[in-house]
């Protein structure tokens, strides 16, 4: 009796860890599939070309110079193409700006994860005194003075403008910004041709040796999780006092009491409060990821070259995550023919609004 | 990072090959933006312009009109001339035509270049704007 609940239990932990590694290395990579929707906030055509228009609406600033689009420009895939992104006039900003594309799929939003929807987020920056510098109450006020967003909102809302509205409405347009029909969808239905031989080689590298699958998983390639990989600071966050006052800034914001000292960036430690968070950024997608350097969330790694040799080598100093991956040449090359041959999907074209 | 180090390490690198054209937008909510785009046109009818760029980065928002006098001083530049010139806003519709340029082409941020009317925004680094200068360099050839 004994022996035999001894096999049971070996057995089971077999299955177990076998289910682990499979989820480790061969990843769950999926293809496209169509974004979720809230309930609270059903995608209507007239409130996706609301949002639009606020999207690109300077008043959404307070000095009218800056709009959603400033750093998410459509032409680079929905970055600004900077290490550091773009931020209010005077200011400088401290983190790079993310692409938009496929955020829809995101439970996790802004580098660190501060909130959990997209209408949470459209707010954010608005009210930041680096990137719009916005005062809501004023905002709404602006933008009730319009008599074409009056008509607007009581269309798509059956009322007035107001800050959650615009930020529904600018969360119905970002659900729209979906890269679609990459290479890797068609190869991953069965279409072998999708994929150069090169690429397909890219691939195998990718969901093995590369263990890149491991968190760039799922439709998005990201497990929308945390991790310390102690990427390298931009020497701008110290160098520039402007980057600096804007780390120390946020820091004091996030009630962290020792902002004043502060020299690095401390990522979702900020957020949580949790040591093991201390410098951990969110996975980001690695769709469209051949449009949207520079890369990690200071936009420290200039190329996608930079980035394979960055976890080739491990990753940063004292991680816990990554080890050295002992990618040849040949095998950089491949993995990066993958990212940028099978990742990159339809030129998403986009009409610009006549903002009113 | 600012533009000046770049811009004048493209002039130097690119010599006969790039021309530069450079247009002022003082931004609308600082006290001494438009009288300190004044001072640099000002110098540079003294043949100082990059001169009195760079002590205007560096003093900024030390910009106010005795400050700019004295960097012209700093400088030697003819300083009747110089008062002269900004007290008689010499270049204020210069300026004023620039910014109206740039508000009909939906700019807003500063740096914004254009090279062979390829729009880029923001501080960038000499290594891609080279890229993009190279580029246009072989599709003037051809």
């Amino acid at each position: 009796m004994q022996n035999n609940r001894f096999y049971v239990t070996v057995f089971l932990w077999t299955v177990v860890t076998f289910a682990v590694t499979c989820v480790a290395y061969a990843g769950h990579l999926e293809p496209f599939k169509a974004a979720p929707v809230p309930k609270n906030n059903p995608q209507t055509p007239e409130k996706i070309e609301l949002g639009k228009k606020l999207f690109f609406d300077r008043r959404l600033s307070g000095d009218g110079t800056m709009s959603c689009a400033s750093c998410h420009i459509p032409e680079l895939a929905y970055t600004d193409g900077q290490d550091i992104s773009l931020s209010y006039p005077t200011t400088k900003n401290w983190r790079n700006a993310q692409t938009l594309m496929n955020v829809a799929f995101f439970k996790n939003l802004f580098h660190d994860g501060r909130v959990k929807t997209l209408e949470d987020q459209a707010l954010f920056p608005m009210m930041s005194a680096f990137e719009m510098n916005q005062n809501l109450d004023f905002l709404e006020e602006e933008i009730r003075q319009v008599p074409e967003y009056q008509e607007a909102f009581k269309q798509v809302f059956g009322g007035e403008p107001t800050r959650e509205r615009i930020a529904m409405a600018i969360a119905a347009f970002e659900r729209t910004l979906i890269s679609v029909n990459a290479p890797y969808d068609r190869f991953v239905k069965g279409d072998n041709s999708a994929l150069t031989e090169d690429a397909r080689k890219g691939y195998v590298i990718f969901t093995g040796k590369g263990k890149c699958a491991v968190c760039h998983a799922g439709v998005t390639f990201s497990d929308d999780k945390f991790y310390a990989l102690n990427i390298p600071e931009n020497p701008v966050l110290l160098n520039d006092p402007r980057v600096t006052a804007t780390m120390r800034f946020v820091a004091k914001v996030y009630h962290y009491n020792d902002y004043r000292n502060l020299k690095e960036d401390p990522g979702r430690y900020l957020i949580t409060k949790d040591k093991r968070d201390w410098k951990a950024f969110r996975t980001p997608t690695l769709r469209e990821v051949a449009r949207t350097g520079p890369y990690m969330h200071n936009g420290v790694l200039a190329t996608l070259d930079d980035v394979i040799d960055f976890f080739n080598r491990g990753g940063g100093k004292g991680n816990r995550f990554l080890k050295p991956l002992g990618l040849n040449e040949e095998e950089k090359k491949l993995l990066k023919t993958f990212l940028v041959e099978a990742l990159t999907g339809e030129e998403l074209k986009i009409t610009y609004p006549e903002v009113p | 990072m600012a533009a000046g180090p770049v811009v004048k390490k493209i002039m130097d690198a690119y010599k006969g090959k790039v021309r530069l054209v450079i247009k002022n937008y003082p931004y609308k909510y600082r006290d001494y933006a438009h009288i300190a785009a004044e001072a640099s046109l000002a110098a540079a009818d003294q043949g100082k312009y990059w001169e009195m760029h760079d002590l205007l980065l560096k003093n900024s928002p030390k910009l106010d009109r005795m400050s700019l006098i004295t960097y012209a001083k700093e400088l030697g530049l003819d300083l009747k001339e110089f008062t002269a010139a900004i007290d008689n806003k010499k270049y204020a519709a210069r300026i004023e035509k620039d910014l109206k340029l740039a508000v009909d082409m939906d700019l807003y941020s500063t740096p914004t270049y254009f090279i062979n009317g390829r729009k880029v925004i923001g501080n960038r680094p000499y290594e891609y704007l080279k890229k993009i200068i190279d580029e246009e360099l072989k599709n003037a050839k051809q």
